[in-house]
């Protein structure tokens, strides 16, 4: 009676996977990973918070001298080529390499020493295991420098509103192509969820 | 008769826990590590005490995790956490079919699915400076990469690491800590894969004799690996590439 038990129990087992996880979402989304956020405004989201919207994505850490302010200024400049209908259907995803200094209330002050407009920008920061996985997925490397700087690589990735790639630039200026891309996804019309 | 073994694990799962026994966890001391990555201004690096598998994940060990997390089955798992040569060489999703060995290190597995497993073991994959650390050990010295007998014998493998299939694990020696097969059988995914070339490196370039100095060309083996880890992308599977998990010691030196 027990195995016959264990095996229904298994076949259940069999049967919910080949359902899947991910409702939906194709094999080559990014959002089939799951991870957990936190944000500048203290909640916590998915991964996949921006399903529904083109969304660019990337990485940054708070602290960094040069290059993160650089990047989210290129991050800006791109979604600027964009008219204001286009713009508004576009979301932007930061998630920080620093979980431990960038605080909920470290991001909040990001955003606004930016002047991001947080209906459709996200700063977050994620478990260590989290930002591993999520920059694994992204194709990011990144190490900590023993005096707690990241060298990291600078890759600002396009992703259509299921999640899937639809391109990526390491150019932080001028590289018309990637802005030709982000213009023809911001020009579809987006699916509602 | 192992093919059936996912039947047994499914109606009495304590056969695929004593599996899971067959591959325990064996301590590493902590020690300063001279690595082979730049380091900048530190000449070494310290390496807490850390727990590590006694071998490479089997094909058995496998197939018991997947057994047990379906949605890690061939077929289940989205291109973009695995792709599509994932345990490309089994016969079936639950059967590595008759050229597969059991005691043979699962191969083709994207570090996602390295990393689930550990995960699913309460355990996690090695740094890279962990596994650096553990596999500088010959049967004798916990530090041989100044031995010129031994980087041979695992420059050899490097060089020369075969057509097929790996063979099975435990075969040779275990070095000082206990630990077996970290060079000889297969390349073994690390947790920070991702941050082992700098950003920008072409691996071809950093692997290549030109940019290394003396200390460096000692640990060409290691270099190679090192170039070959920064090079994949976490959804690749590789048929030499396998892996091994890792336990943190809460308070270690």
């Amino acid at each position: 009676m027990k195995r016959g038990g264990a095996a229904a129990a298994a076949i259940l087992a069999l049967l919910a996977a080949s359902t899947g996880s991910g409702a939906g979402l194709p094999g080559d989304s990014l959002y089939q990973l799951h991870a957990e956020l936190t944000t500048q405004q203290a909640a916590t989201v998915g991964f996949d918070v921006y399903r529904g919207h083109p969304t660019l994505i990337s990485m940054f850490y708070g602290s960094c001298p040069a290059a993160c302010p650089m990047l989210i200024d290129a991050m800006q400049v791109y979604e600027s080529q964009l008219d204001h209908a286009e713009r508004a259907r576009l979301r932007v995803l930061l998630v920080s390499f620093d979980a431990a200094r960038d605080t909920s209330r470290a991001l909040a002050r990001i955003s606004r020493l930016h002047h991001a407009d947080t209906t459709r920008w996200t700063f977050a920061s994620a478990s260590e295991s989290d930002t591993r996985r999520i920059a694994a997925l992204l194709g990011i490397s990144y190490r900590r420098m023993p005096d707690g700087d990241y060298d990291h690589s600078l890759l600002v990735t396009l992703l259509d509103s299921e999640g899937r790639v639809l391109g990526s630039t390491t150019k932080l200026v001028g590289d018309a192509e990637f802005a030709a891309k982000l213009r023809a996804a911001t020009q579809i019309v987006s699916r509602a969820y | 008769m192992w093919r059936h073994a996912w039947l047994a694990c499914l109606l009495q799962p304590y056969l695929c826990l004593a599996a899971a026994d067959a591959n325990p966890f064996v301590a590493v001391p902590g020690a300063e590590l001279h690595s082979a990555l730049p380091l900048g201004k530190a000449q070494s690096v310290r390496v807490r005490a850390f727990l590590l598998q006694r071998h490479p994940v089997t094909s058995a060990e496998f197939l018991a995790f997947v057994v047990a997390h379906p949605q890690w089955q061939r077929g289940a798992v989205p291109a973009v956490l695995a792709g599509a040569d994932y345990l490309g060489d089994w016969q079936a999703a639950l059967d590595p079919g008759p050229l597969v060995m059991a005691r043979q290190p699962v191969t083709r597995v994207s570090w996602f699915a390295a990393e689930a497993y550990c995960e699913a073991q309460h355990a996690r994959l090695p740094d890279w400076y962990e596994w650096e650390l553990a596999a500088a050990a010959s049967a004798t010295a916990k530090d041989a990469r100044a031995d010129p007998a031994w980087r041979q014998q695992v420059l050899d493998w490097y060089a020369h690491p075969g057509g097929g299939a790996p063979g099975a694990v435990e075969h040779g020696v275990a070095n000082v800590y206990g630990l077996y097969d970290l060079h000889g059988l297969v390349w073994e995914w690390v947790r920070d894969f991702n941050s082992l070339l700098p950003p920008g490196t072409d691996p071809e370039k950093f692997c290549g004799s030109a940019a290394l100095d003396e200390q460096q060309k000692e640990n060409y083996a290691i270099l190679m690996r090192i170039a070959m880890l920064g090079s994949l992308r976490a959804a690749d599977t590789g048929r030499l590439v396998g892996f091994r998990c890792a336990r943190s010691l809460e308070g270690a030196p």
